[in-house]
């Protein structure tokens, strides 16, 4: 059976230049920043931007927010945009998560509509029997960038939910890179419970927060600002990304021998194509099914408390020794030394 | 600013008809030398300092505001261009024996330049001296401009680190306490949410100008990030600090803040937390200052 491909790509022109761009804009403009050099690399011109039907590719888009990163010369930058874009101005998108009944059900919402919410990183989640959590992926290859879009839509995420449930919530945080010299943007933009050096981008709460009514709430507004966005999604003819979509299907199917050449045929494309868009997307396709490999193994240990062995043998690693080598190259630790220092 | 550009320009374009004027001068004197006699090493040094001196004009023009020190200082930097271009001029051309002046224009210029110089300096010093006391309780012993905020007036938390590292050991010499307090704006983002980012950034500003009012001579602001504040109180007792940061804290609720564009009254509201200087090394402490923070933001809030 053949995948059908229909997903966004790193050049696909889909992001409305008046939305989240233009708060990079207004942003950038109102700390004294010369538009053009913020625009300098994304063969994009202030005009078109104004139109008000421009639309730019996350290429575009991830260039525009580096380089606003580095004309501010600011360490609060990922962190002011973050709070400023949800639940943002975007239509039934944003209306969805104004009209949402709770934090779970706008946690899932932002989940499904992410290519409409936050196109440059993909939010997942999963519970356990006391946490409910909310995990990152980058969606578009952004290579370097990958901390300036975790730290903004981590902030994005909690300023919403913070704004909607109209109290502060306890959020725990996760995240990949080292702990950054500006640490105290972390403190005030998110709090102190913060961890480096983890395993995922990941942002976790207690349950009981999830099912609190929110203030804000209105079920037949919600009802309506669903199917717009479903309409909208669409008119777009899709609703993920192209790495989005491998990695669900390298989850899906994780317990079969996964090749280059089986992968690209599901995908209904010769290995060379697979191989190029790949690389268009800053990485290749051992990285991505390691990636896979190391979330389910997570998961499998942490949440679903299996043994080594089990692991090992889910994931049909046929020597445990194998199976350990393997996870400390993708982990960085051998299989029991991470489960003490506990990633979730 | 339509002033500024008009004192550069005049001096500007004095500067270049004078340089025209003096290799038109040399033109009609002199002869153009040999291209076997050019001594290509002093051309090479001589148009270096030329260059490096009109460098130095063109960075004095466009930074300073227009006025004496900077008119005292151009002029004196313009002797040394114009001294510096003639020299450069007399490898190319050469002049006649019998001529007396053009000796008087690669000299003369260097003893008025250095004049000027000297008096722009002076008053430059004096400048400076007006300008740091403006910028008491911002900055403390020394300055560094790359660790200033962009859009507050104040260091940002790569100089409080600093500040504090230096305050740790002056406390330690001195055997004085000295203590931090931390001042953070309730619902900030809801400031924000309802009237705008751009009056959010406004509040800030005016808190800060509140905050360094309402500090002693002695002490340091500096700005954490967002809407956090952080103050360095040398020779302060933690009781004394409590003090102080229930001062801050009232100060700023009685501030009667209004909107830029409404004239809408804004009720602020603040929390505080205070921390003892003792000997712990500088991150631990002001993250020790935020945890108090963390803990006091945290608590309910009786209405």
């Amino acid at each position: 059976m053949i995948i059908k491909s229909d997903s966004y790509e790193r050049d696909t022109s889909f992001i409305s230049a008046h939305h989240q761009p233009a708060i990079v804009m207004d942003l950038a403009i109102s700390r004294g920043v010369d538009s053009h050099l913020l625009l300098r690399g994304t063969q994009l011109f202030l005009d078109d931007m104004l139109t008000g039907h421009k639309n730019i590719s996350p290429a575009q888009f991830i260039t525009m927010l580096s380089n606003c990163n580095q004309l501010l010369k600011a360490d609060d930058t990922s962190f002011l945009f973050g709070q400023r874009i949800l639940p943002g101005f975007y239509g039934p998108a944003s209306q969805v998560l104004n009209h949402s009944l709770n934090l779970r059900q706008a946690l899932i919402h932002l989940c499904d509509f992410h290519a409409l919410l936050t196109p440059l990183m993909t939010p997942r989640y999963f519970e356990n029997d006391s946490h409910f959590f909310v995990y990152w992926l980058d969606s578009c290859g952004a290579g370097q960038h990958r901390t300036l879009l975790a730290e903004a839509y981590t902030t994005a995420v909690v300023a919403m939910t913070n704004w909607l449930s109209q109290e502060k919530l306890p959020w725990r945080f996760n995240f990949t890179h080292a702990q950054p010299r500006y640490i105290e943007q972390y403190w005030v933009n998110l709090n102190e419970d913060v961890a480096f050096n983890q395993q995922l981008n990941m942002m976790s709460i207690p349950l009981e927060y999830l099912t609190k009514v929110w203030p804000k709430n209105a079920p037949i507004g919600l009802k309506m600002a669903e199917l717009g966005s479903k309409i909208q999604l669409n008119e777009l003819g899709f609703k993920q990304s192209f790495l989005d979509s491998l990695y669900e299907y390298l989850r899906q199917n994780i317990q079969h021998n996964l090749q280059l050449e089986s992968v690209a045929e599901a995908f209904g494309m010769s290995p060379a194509s697979l191989k190029r868009k790949l690389l268009k997307h800053n990485t290749h396709f051992q990285e991505q099914l390691d990636l896979a490999r190391k979330h389910v193994a997570l998961y499998l240990y942490q949440i679903k408390g299996f043994k080594h062995n089990e692991v090992a043998d889910y994931l049909r690693f046929n020597d445990i020794n194998n199976f350990r080598r393997a996870f400390k190259r993708w982990t960085g630790f051998p299989p029991g030394q991470l489960m003490l220092t506990s990633c979730f | 600013m339509q002033n500024k550009l008009n004192s550069a320009f005049t001096i500007k374009s004095c500067l270049a008809f004078l340089s025209i004027f003096g290799l038109y001068l040399y033109l009609a004197t002199g002869d153009i030398k040999a291209w076997g006699i050019i001594k290509w090493l002093d051309v090479i040094a001589e148009a270096g300092t030329t260059i490096l001196a009109l460098f130095w004009l063109i960075l004095l023009l466009r930074s300073r505001p227009a006025g004496r020190v900077t008119l005292l200082l151009s002029l004196g930097l313009c002797c040394f261009v114009f001294s510096w271009w003639m020299d450069f001029l007399d490898e190319f051309i050469k002049i006649p024996a019998d001529v007396f002046w053009d000796n008087w224009l690669e000299s003369l210029p260097i003893p008025a330049g250095l004049v000027l110089l000297t008096l722009g300096i002076f008053h430059w010093h004096k400048e400076e001296l007006a300008i740091s006391a403006q910028m008491a309780k911002r900055e403390r012993v020394f300055r560094e401009h790359r660790l200033f905020d962009g859009l507050i007036p104040l260091g940002g938390a790569d100089y409080l680190r600093e500040q504090v590292k230096m305050a740790l050991k002056e406390a330690n010499f001195l055997n004085q306490p000295f203590s931090l307090v931390a001042v953070d704006l309730n619902d900030f983002s809801h400031i924000n949410h309802t009237y705008g980012h751009q009056e959010g950034d406004q509040v800030l500003q005016s808190i800060t100008q509140l905050l360094l009012l309402n500090l002693r001579e002695q002490d340091l602001l500096c700005r954490l990030a967002g809407d956090r504040f952080v103050a360095v109180l040398p020779n302060t007792s933690v009781s004394q600090a409590e003090t102080i940061a229930n001062e801050l804290k009232l100060a700023i609720e009685n501030l009667a803040y209004k909107t830029a564009k409404q004239g809408l009254r804004i009720h602020l509201k603040a929390s505080a937390a205070v921390t003892a200087g003792v000997q712990e090394d500088a991150n631990s402490l002001i993250k020790k200052l935020n945890t108090n923070l963390g803990a006091v933001k945290k608590r309910p809030v009786l209405v």
